[in-house]
């Protein structure tokens, strides 16, 4: 057992634990962050998304051990119903929820994803994105939608910015 | 009074017809909420479940010795720690808690671990030691049914078997002009929720147990752990919603029997668990295989005569709700037409492939595409067109079906068909067909539909029952039995709610899947939580208008008549009272704050012999068209567009309908064309969604859902029906019609994968060049 120091969600964090634990049982299990969820164990669903130093990855792959001193971010950390993103409040307002067990990884990658353009993007380009969460209930058209709503959205308070 | 009936028109809706955002949505986007495998405990154990290591074999002796031993184990327990009945299963419950002397295929259970650490179980797993006698392995259904196949069960591997008879077939296919005759193969798919069964119980010092585990029946999941602890269920709470997606896999019990047994020797500590994918992908139940053989005929002017079906169903190792699957596939197997000469047959075999049971469509999915794929081959034959065959063939309302019985509830086919020749993909087919990506890709387009039973057949209770209790903050708390897997009912449940109570959505708070909470209201399955629950809200809602009427005219001392109900309040004579003021006087003279709505599905009298429930009194019906582009150097299929017209009767929420819709069609995809647990031997190939693919966000088309709402249904909340189950119906058989329309070939082995399609392709090719000699 050792001790390890992160960053998540903009505080930093401590944890006592072996080094060969994930991050995602680490944010579940010590952290009490759920949104992150384990679904396939394997990289393959990317219900466990995380940012990490921003960039998206699949948490159930990362050990505590490899991230020491490292920014997270969950979607607990994108927003909570209190103070919700734009990409949040998109997804609610699209209907792009359901069971939504799958969500908060797709609202993580969705994230990362707006985070590295300044545009609408096409439908194309967020099928790439969001190519490695996988859902069983919406069959992702809402998803699609949302993304694009909530880009368009962030485009007009960018321009309110400017202005 | 205001009048507050369903009778209310369209434009005096305030929350019916709605795009309600769905009231779970802000905790579900921000991940806040918790699911029940998402709570985790300091003084929390970890239960795991030691599974059969073979398919088929005598349980020789079981030594959990050395694994108790292990420091950190908490308890291991065998079929010798059941104190009630060894058995579970929603019909017949042939399916052991925990094995004794046999097992049947390898998602068997034999001992069940508490530890103090997840790894601590797994260890503890590999120190029991069971001794094994091999027995022949079952693996073919049709191999199974006959007499030199060893026995899975004491009354033979024949689980069910349906028969339904009607006119004269003999003498209708010697009258046909035109006979088709095939055999199609579907595929073992699996549900995929995200969320893999888990969950967590804990027993109390006073000896009550509560199970927090997500299932579709609270209810009866309580009955079936009273009946394996034997215990008082009054002494037992089960949780089951939120769920993470079930789609029929967690109706049956999953994990709530062991999470029990295991919190009775656990000192009162919660003990959880969480299965892996891999444990879930051979324990979790499945979709049937089916073989169906169909023969049908039609007269030369394209009116079907007859229909022969003969059905064979793989239930695997435990019967669970494979007898219902096989009645409703053979119920549903003449498609929604009107034939007035069937003979069909449909038989629900043992094996020891896993176990198959509940899943969206129950059946209906596996016979669609035998009837459908019929439908356009004699239609073809008779250079007919597509739409005008089937427009010439479907029932209407008041009309008799295939099946013999006069159809009373309302029939939207005929309006679904006509909404799809109108539609810009059908209408301009041949353009979106000539406009492929690639030369040596082709387009096909073509169309299907289909029909599914509302609630439970004939024979089986079938209610719905909801509470409204005004609360202390003047909000009101629905509480219905039926659980939010997804689909939405809770935002349905609030709208009705909001509507007949005439208030503000935001004043409405649903309660969900919880035997200490809601009342039983029956299961979330059979396409019918909407409409059963829904309707169950609807009857209550009013008792709690009147509540507050009479409540308000004690509080101002006029006659009841005397008093209006405006938006979030009451009024008499410009005197006002709002909820709180209610709440606080009925709280103040000791007066239930809360009313009931109790509802009985509407029922056919009579059953049809030998079809084991049918026919159901409703149906919803749906027709899909689609777009595939083929690739002809590898076979890979493309679903570019769908466009789904569905008959849900009054839609209560469009986007929630959308989101079925859309939900649906992907699944479809996915069991058209890439979907299958592999099975060999009793062993399961197929291990994570590293090898069982389902669609990604990429294989997703264009979808265009355009309800048909002029046919209400009568029986239901403000007139609807249910839609969860056919919107991933026609999908399949219209891919399949569209992959023939593309290339000229046609799979009637699913999924159609590109081997499969590839292989057909060049089978083409080789007949293309015989045939030009």
């Amino acid at each position: 057992m050792l001790t390890f120091y992160l960053k998540v969600n903009g505080s930093t964090r401590t944890v006592l634990c072996h080094p060969t634990k994930t991050l995602l049982d680490v944010l579940r299990e010590d952290f009490q962050l759920t949104a992150s969820k384990e679904c396939c164990g394997k990289g393959e669903c990317g219900s466990c998304s995380v940012l990490l130093n921003g960039e998206v990855v699949c948490s159930c792959l990362i050990l505590i051990s490899q991230v020491i001193n490292q920014e997270i971010i969950t979607c607990e950390g994108v927003g909570l119903t209190t103070n919700m993103d734009i990409i949040q409040e998109s997804f609610g307002a699209e209907g792009a929820t359901q069971c939504g067990y799958c969500t908060p990884g797709i609202i993580v990658s969705a994230k990362a994803f707006l985070n590295g353009i300044d545009y609408v993007p096409t439908e194309d380009e967020i099928k790439t994105a969001l190519g490695g969460n996988l859902c069983r209930c919406t069959g992702y058209t809402k998803i699609i939608k949302a993304i694009r709503t909530a880009a368009e959205k962030e485009l007009v308070i960018k321009g309110t910015v400017t202005n | 009074m205001k009048q507050l009936n369903t009778t209310k028109n369209e434009q005096s809706l305030n929350w019916v017809g709605k795009r309600v955002k769905r009231i779970d949505g802000p905790e579900k986007v921000t991940g806040e909420l918790k699911y029940m495998t998402d709570l985790h405990f300091d003084n929390m154990v970890w239960g795991k479940v030691l599974r059969a290591k073979y398919p088929h074999a005598k349980i020789k002796s079981i030594h959990t010795l050395n694994a108790e031993k292990l420091p950190g184990v908490v308890c291991i327990l065998t079929h010798k720690d059941i104190p009630g009945f060894n058995g579970f299963g929603i019909v017949i419950p042939d399916q052991p808690v925990l094995c004794s002397n046999i097992v049947r295929c390898t998602g068997d259970a034999i001992c069940l671990v508490a530890a103090e650490s997840e790894e601590i179980a797994e260890r503890a797993l590999e120190l029991i030691d069971v001794e094994y006698e091999l027995l022949e392995v079952v693996t073919d259904a049709e191999k199974a049914m006959t007499a030199s196949a060893p026995q899975l069960h004491p009354d033979g591997n024949i689980h069910s078997h349906v028969k339904i008879k009607n006119g004269n077939t003999e003498e209708a296919f010697i009258e046909a002009n035109i006979i088709v005759e095939n055999t199609f193969y579907s595929p073992r798919q699996m549900h995929a929720f995200i969320e893999t069964e888990g969950g967590w119980s804990v027993m109390d010092a006073d000896g009550f147990i509560t199970i927090h585990c997500p299932g579709q029946y609270a209810h009866r999941d309580r009955m079936q752990i009273a009946r394996a602890l034997a215990y008082n269920p009054e002494r037992i709470r089960v949780i089951s919603s939120p769920i993470g997606g079930a789609f029929g896999g967690k109706d049956e019990i999953t994990v709530q029997i062991y999470l029990a047994l295991l919190a009775m020797h656990t000192n009162g500590r919660p003990v959880k668990i969480h299965l892996s994918r891999e444990e879930s992908v051979i324990a979790g139940i499945k979709r049937h295989p089916f073989k169906v053989h169909m023969k049908t005929a039609a007269k030369k002017d394209g009116t079907l005569i007859a229909n022969e079906v003969r059905a064979v169903a793989d239930t695997g190792a435990y019967a669970s709700l494979g007898g219902a699957v096989i009645a409703l596939a053979i119920e549903h197997s003449c498609g929604p037409y009107k034939i007035p000469n069937v003979n069909l047959e449909g038989f629900c075999v043992y094996t020891n492939n896993g176990i198959s049971g509940a899943f969206r469509g129950f059946g209906v999915n596996q016979v669609c595409m035998g009837i459908e794929t019929h439908l356009d081959m004699i239609a073809e034959r008779l250079n007919m067109d597509k739409v005008e065959i089937r427009k010439k063939n479907v029932y209407h309302q008041g009309e008799i079906s295939s099946l013999g019985h006069i159809v009373k509830s309302s029939v939207g086919t005929f309006k679904t068909l006509e909404l799809a020749e109108n539609c810009d993909l059908w209408k301009n087919r041949r353009q979106y067909k000539s406009a492929v990506s690639e030369p040596w890709k082709k387009r096909g387009v073509a169309l299907a539909t289909s029909f599914h039973g509302i609630g439970m057949g004939i024979g089986l209770p079938d209610y719905g029952a909801a509470s409204i209790e005004i609360l202390s903050d003047g909000k009101f708390l629905v509480a219905v039995g039926c659980e939010e897997i997804g689909g939405g009912n809770s935002t349905a449940y609030a709208q009705v709610a909001a509507e007949i109570l005439n208030c503000d959505i935001n004043n409405i708070k649903v309660v969900q899947g919880d035997t200490s909470r809601t009342l039983d209201g029956g299961t979330v399955t059979a396409s019918r939580s909407t409409y059963t629950g829904g309707r169950a809200v609807a009857t209550a809602a009013p008792n709690m208008v009147k509540l507050l009427t009479n409540t308000a005219a004690e509080l101002l001392n006029v006659p009841p008549s005397k008093i209006e109900v405006l938006p979030n309040c009451l009024n008499a004579n410009g005197k006002v009272v709002n909820y709180q003021t209610i709440y606080q006087y009925l709280f103040e003279h000791h007066r239930s704050t809360r009313v009931e709505g109790h509802f009985i599905l509407p029922k056919e009298k009579v059953e049809i012999e030998g079809s084991g429930g049918a026919p159901h009194h409703l149906y919803g019906y749906l027709t899909h068209v689609v777009m595939v582009e083929v690739d002809t150097l590898t076979g890979e299929t493309d679903v570019l567009r769908v466009v789904s017209i569905p008959d849900a009767g009054k839609v209560i929420n469009p986007q929630g309908l959308e989101g079925q819709a859309e939900g649906g069609a992907v699944m479809g995809i996915g069991y058209t064309l890439y979907e299958d647990v592999v099975i060999e031997n009793g062993f399961h190939k197929t291990r994570n969604f590293t090898d069982y693919i389902i669609p990604t966000i990429r294989e997703t088309p264009l979808i265009e859902t355009f309800p048909v709402e002029d046919t209400p249904e009568e029986s239901g909340p403000f007139g609807a029906k249910g839609i969860g189950e056919v919107v991933m119906i026609p999908i399949i058989a219209a891919i399949m019609s569209a992959i023939y329309d593309a290339t000229g070939a046609r799979i009637y082995h699913l999924p159609a994968t590109p081997e499969r399609i590839f292989n057909a392709l060049k089978e083409l090719k080789k007949q293309n060049v015989y045939s030009s000699r």
